[in-house]
């Protein structure tokens, strides 16, 4: 089966097809209305996609047949007494689903589990393919969570979900901004494990709070699942520690703000990044689109140019906006001003797909 | 009974076979608007949460238009319905 490439975007999911090097869109599905994210289950073939129409809320539809039909299924729901609470001086206010961030499929033993990351910060867990969700209160419940700060949207949320290979009842999250947390009962019990991060934009006595640290996005290697990479809003930090412990990966080329991050596959030492100037201005340096890779597990970076736009390029790549394949030889990546691009070759050279898309929001292999 | 009326907007997600094309309008047995939208609810469950959020409550940027006067409290849903009433279900504007 040839290889595919899901583009969700703010005006529907585009479905891309390789051929050779070359890619081309296949077909698209909801046009017109805004999907936030795609998930491909390898384990059943089954595609989802998260939908946000506005107006009417957060939607969940899943394919059975690789993109041609769609089913609505059920969304995470929050309980009437449950609140959204952060500590950077918002009144807390009643919980509802405002967006899915995040999913992950559960292990090769726990066919149909899926796993869901909201906005505000809840982690869903779903034994049935979507069909009905349950919070993990676990997490929830815990204290810690009116500590956590509200990232670029009003209220927490939970971007990253990572399902242990060697054991699919270790998971590990991200959440914006609250830090990395882990469990090893499935979701029951949980610890943050964000040791070694800080936070420059915190007063001194916070930076190093694991509690508020503003994560934005967290990738596993699947074939060294110690070996973690985080971008964070301040810059880049590694764990070879199964998330015990976090080092800063201080070189980033030509800086170490953006929201994306890809690890290898199969080699941990290896990660891309899609760099910006940070913070205010959230454009690329320069105005030159760049991918930066490192091979040695962030000792030294390259900096990817190569069919990438050099001058007056002004795109953002969001952290779903990057993409790795099963392989680890394919990657993809999209902004917020519709420009694809794909790399068959780990980065070294890219390839702009020839259309002018709406916003892309992420990309997912199948 | 009374009547209601759902815009195009909502109409295209229900399930095509009960779907027309554009606004739709439903009799809906009830003596409240809350139990109107259940007796609608019941035929299209999905609905439900494309009009209501997961506490009851109408979505933020959903409008019902009572007899031509939009409902004033989005969680007070026991308005008095007589069987002549109509009501309109549509996705609430802004400028722009």
């Amino acid at each position: 089966m040839s290889q595919q490439l899901l583009a969700s975007t703010r005006k529907g999911l585009f479905t891309l097809t390789r051929n050779g090097h070359d890619w081309r869109i296949e077909r698209h599905a909801f046009l017109g209305d805004n999907v936030t994210l795609a998930h491909v289950d390898a384990r059943d073939g089954s595609w989802y996609a998260a939908l946000n129409l506005g107006h009417f809320g957060a939607k969940l539809q899943r394919s059975d047949d690789a993109g041609k039909t769609w089913t609505e299924v059920a969304v995470p729901a929050y309980a009437s007494d449950d609140v959204i609470a952060s500590a950077d001086g918002k009144p807390p206010k009643p919980a509802t689903l405002m967006q899915l961030w995040s999913f992950a499929s559960g292990g090769a033993n726990e066919p149909g589990r899926i796993w869901a990351g909201t906005i505000p910060g809840g982690l869903f867990r779903s034994n049935d393919r979507g069909e009905h969700w349950e919070l993990q209160r676990g997490l929830w419940d815990r204290p810690e969570r009116m500590q956590w700060f509200g990232g670029g949207y009003d209220a927490p949320g939970i971007h990253s979900i990572c399902v242990d290979p060697r054991d699919a009842r270790t998971l590990r999250i991200a959440i914006s901004s609250g830090g990395v947390w882990e469990s090893r009962d499935s979701g029951a019990s949980w610890n943050v494990t964000a040791t070694g991060m800080f936070a420059t934009y915190m007063p001194p006595e916070r930076r190093e709070d694991p509690l508020i640290q503003d994560v934005h996005q967290m990738v596993q290697c699947a074939a060294a699942p110690d070996h973690l990479w985080v971008q964070h809003h301040n810059g880049v930090f590694r764990s070879v520690d199964g998330a015990r412990s976090w080092s800063e990966v201080a070189n980033v080329q030509p800086s170490v703000f953006g929201f994306a991050v890809a690890v290898h596959p199969k080699d941990p030492a290896t990660a891309w990044f899609v760099p910006a100037i940070k913070d205010e201005r959230r454009v690329p340096v320069d105005g030159r689109l760049v991918v930066a890779r490192t091979r040695d597990g962030g000792a030294s970076f390259e900096v990817c140019r190569n069919g990438l736009p050099q001058q007056d390029a002004y795109d953002l790549v969001y952290r779903h906006g990057l993409a790795i394949d099963a392989n680890g030889e394919h990657l993809a990546f999209g902004s917020t001003t519709g420009n694809l691009w794909t790399s068959a070759d780990q980065g070294d050279n890219w390839q702009a797909l020839p259309a002018h898309l709406p916003p892309i929001h992420a990309l997912t292999f199948a | 009974m009374p009547r209601v009326v759902l815009a195009s907007a909502l109409t295209r997600w229900l399930d095509p076979a009960a779907a027309g094309p554009g606004e739709i309008a439903l009799d809906a047995a009830g003596d409240t608007l809350a139990a109107a939208l259940d007796a609608v609810f019941s035929h299209h469950p999905k609905l439900r949460g494309y009009v209501l959020d997961e506490h009851g409550g109408v979505r933020h940027h959903v409008a019902i238009f009572i007899d031509g006067t939009a409902i004033a409290d989005k969680h007070r849903l026991d308005i008095p319905v007589a069987k002549s009433t109509e009501i309109y279900i549509l996705q609430a504007l802004s400028g722009g």
